[in-house]
């Protein structure tokens, strides 16, 4: 099992070198003439007022959460399918409770707005 | 060492996907180009080399001699490893991707979950562009794309478990052979919603059109990489398209059969035993490139036909329509397998 | 295999580093890329012991969901370092009780000798399949834990909208409603005021 894991450690190290030798390349090629307008941030020809980096709606938190729990039952999911086979019923119904509790988190989520985004 | 040998064919193969793939990414943008133009009643690039066929290498010259601009404020390190990180899951996803029966670098059992793994990965370098740039317009592409990418990968997760159950495996080349016994076979047909669904969350998690909120040019210029320039910026453009290309391959590969020939069970045995015409009418890796290749098509195609979606009707679309029906589709593949219900299911 | 030998000493260094970087550097997000890092490196490290499944899982959920929301958040607050730093002084007695509690606990379990026995990883065959073999036994025999899990979750996320969306201003945008926008009359916009009297 494990010889079918190295190439993917190489293929990892090769995506590595492809993707810094252009930055590398770029930087030697092209020229480096930096001044203040050119480096400055993109604000439509203003100049920048503030710091960046705000804090933001948190919705977009509450996206992340609600995709962790997703994810997880994703991953959940994935050898239930694989083993689906040997399962029989059983399997299906522990499953079906499973997917039953979070489908009613997902309602809850739903109901309460926390998908709304207008 | 005596794995010396073993090293550089495997660094062989990975080279025999690498240079053909950047090949084809640079080739995208050109067949996009011509596509949109061609829709557009015009004919799109046309000056450098026959017929514009050269526009490509031009545009990689151009973007190689280029300044790399760091902003003032911005955090230089994490500035150029954002454009890095968004590039190597793009490639090395690759290395699971069979492109004939047999024909894989890594020839893994959980290959569906390593292709999962890696393309949730692909946020981070959007993220960290963002952050780094100390820009406005930038962080609010990146947090944009970053909300919409996740929400876009739940639906393309419960995608993948449909057709996980239906094939009964994780390992891409058995998730083909179960598909095997013509085109109605293909599990285009028994899982036609998680189908579109598939397809519809991939669009949307490549940020492409009309789905291109993070880098709506009318609202936030080009969102998370308006501070990027020349090759940081070529690299972004690599990493979309590698992933493009990523999910044209397995919306072929899961739905439609792969390198299945779609005229198997159709056409007598002695069509298929001709010398040239029956390898061609055969399985190979010729039918999974032509079924990649219409699945790029439609994504050029949808940029060029749709008007962009409003952030609040793309979540709406992601969270509201596209899970809903993926998790009902669960259900019933669940329930048809309990039941044996053929043709697909016994 | 001298090669899985150079790999584990490769990556468990990678992930000692990662994890001392974590705790050491000044700037949040660095700290934040540090452990995605430290759980890559794991990830690699479990799936030298032939637990494919869960080394891609720590990836696809770690690195893939929870660190994204770390992210989410530690780029977006403006953190106070000052402050932070008089909350170091102020923990530092429960800290360091904590930490010399965990040390004792790792020590105790590293010192027996029964932990390596039984850690020796075993070596499947060429087609052993970690995930089916997890599969088998998840949803039949360990149904219970997994139903709780599944609580758990649902907790998680009730708990989550809870702490977040606050119930008496539900719409926080600007945005603006276009159903309420067509219904207005003029008389909600103008006031006729007579101003010859007085």
């Amino acid at each position: 099992m494990l010889e079918q894991y190295l190439p993917i450690l190489i293929f990892l190290g090769v995506a590595l070198v492809v993707g810094v030798l252009p930055l590398v390349l770029g930087g030697v090629l092209g020229p480096q003439r930096p001044d203040a307008a050119k480096s400055a941030p993109y604000e439509c020809g203003f100049e920048a007022f503030e710091d960046a980096r705000m804090r933001f709606d948190v919705r977009f938190y509450l996206v992340a959460i609600v995709f962790i729990v997703f994810d997880l039952e994703i991953a959940f999911l994935f050898p239930w399918a694989v083993a689906l086979g040997d399962l029989g019923w059983f399997g299906l119904a522990s499953m079906g409770v499973f997917l039953a509790v979070l489908v009613v988190g997902f309602i809850y989520e739903w109901r309460r707005g926390a998908l709304e985004w207008a | 060492m005596p794995e010396l040998p073993l090293l550089l064919e495997i660094l062989l193969k990975i080279g025999m996907v690498v240079s053909p793939l950047l090949l084809a990414v640079a080739y995208a943008t050109y067949a996009e180009r011509k596509v949109i133009g061609y829709i557009q009643v015009r004919i799109g690039p046309n000056r450098v080399g026959p017929r514009g066929w050269l526009q490509p290498i031009a545009d990689a010259v151009k973007l190689l001699t280029k300044e790399i601009i760091l902003p003032r404020q911005a955090n230089r390190y994490l500035f150029l490893l954002a454009p890095v990180l968004a590039l190597v899951p793009a490639l090395a996803v690759w290395a699971v991707i069979p492109f004939s029966d047999g024909w894989v670098i890594a020839d893994i059992n959980a290959a569906l979950l390593y292709v999962l793994a890696l393309s949730s990965l692909g946020v981070y370098g959007i993220i960290l562009a963002g952050w780094a740039s100390n820009s406005k317009y930038a962080l609010l592409g990146a947090m944009r794309s970053a909300a919409q990418m996740v929400s876009y990968e739940i639906a393309m997760g419960f995608a993948l478990v449909g057709v996980l159950m239906a094939a009964g495996s994780l390992h891409l080349g058995q998730i083909v052979s179960a598909q095997q016994g013509g085109i109605w076979h293909w599990y285009w047909l028994p899982l036609l919603p998680l189908f579109v669904v598939y397809f519809i969350a991939g669009v949307a998690e490549t940020n492409r059109a009309p789905f291109d909120v993070p880098e709506g040019e009318s609202e936030i210029v080009a969102g998370f990489h308006v501070e990027y320039s020349g090759m940081a910026f070529a690299l972004f453009f690599l990493a979309e398209y590698a992933n493009m290309i990523l999910i044209a391959a397995l919306t072929a590969l899961l739905f439609l059969g792969g390198w299945l020939s779609p005229f198997e069970g159709l056409l007598p045995e002695a069509a298929f035993a001709l010398p040239v015409i029956g390898w061609l009418l055969g399985p190979g890796i010729h039918w999974l490139l032509l079924k990649t290749a219409f699945f790029l098509f439609v994504f050029f195609w949808l940029r060029a036909t749709f008007p962009r979606y409003r952030y609040d009707q793309l979540m709406r679309l992601g969270w509201k329509v596209l899970i809903p029906v993926t998790l009902v589709w669960i259900v019933v593949i669940g329930l048809a397998i309990g039941f044996n219900l053929g043709p697909w299911f016994s | 295999m001298t090669l899985e030998l150079a790999v584990f000493y490769g990556f468990a260094a990678v992930l000692v580093l990662a994890s001392l970087l974590m705790i050491t550097v000044r700037n949040p997000v660095h700290a934040a890329l540090s452990l995605v890092a430290a759980f890559f490196a794991a990830a690699v490290l479990w799936v030298l012991l032939e637990a494919e499944f869960l080394g891609i899982v720590l990836v696809l959920v770690y690195v893939g969901a929870v660190m994204v929301l770390f992210l989410f958040v530690v780029m977006t607050l403006d953190l106070n370092v000052s402050q932070l730093r008089e909350g170091f002084v102020r923990y530092l007695p429960i800290g360091g009780l904590v930490a010399l509690v965990m040390g004792a606990g790792m020590i105790w379990v590293l010192t027996r000798e029964t932990v390596f026995e039984r850690t020796t990883p075993l070596r499947a065959g060429a087609d052993y399949n970690n995930t089916l073999a997890i599969g088998q036994v998840l949803y039949t025999e360990y149904v219970y834990p997994f139903e709780i899990a599944a609580v758990i979750l649902l907790v998680a996320v009730i708990a989550a909208i809870t702490l977040t969306l606050d119930p008496r201003r539900r719409r926080t945008s600007k945005s603006i409603d276009p159903a309420e926008a067509v219904k207005v009359r003029a008389k909600d916009r103008i006031k006729m005021v007579d101003l010859r009297q007085k």
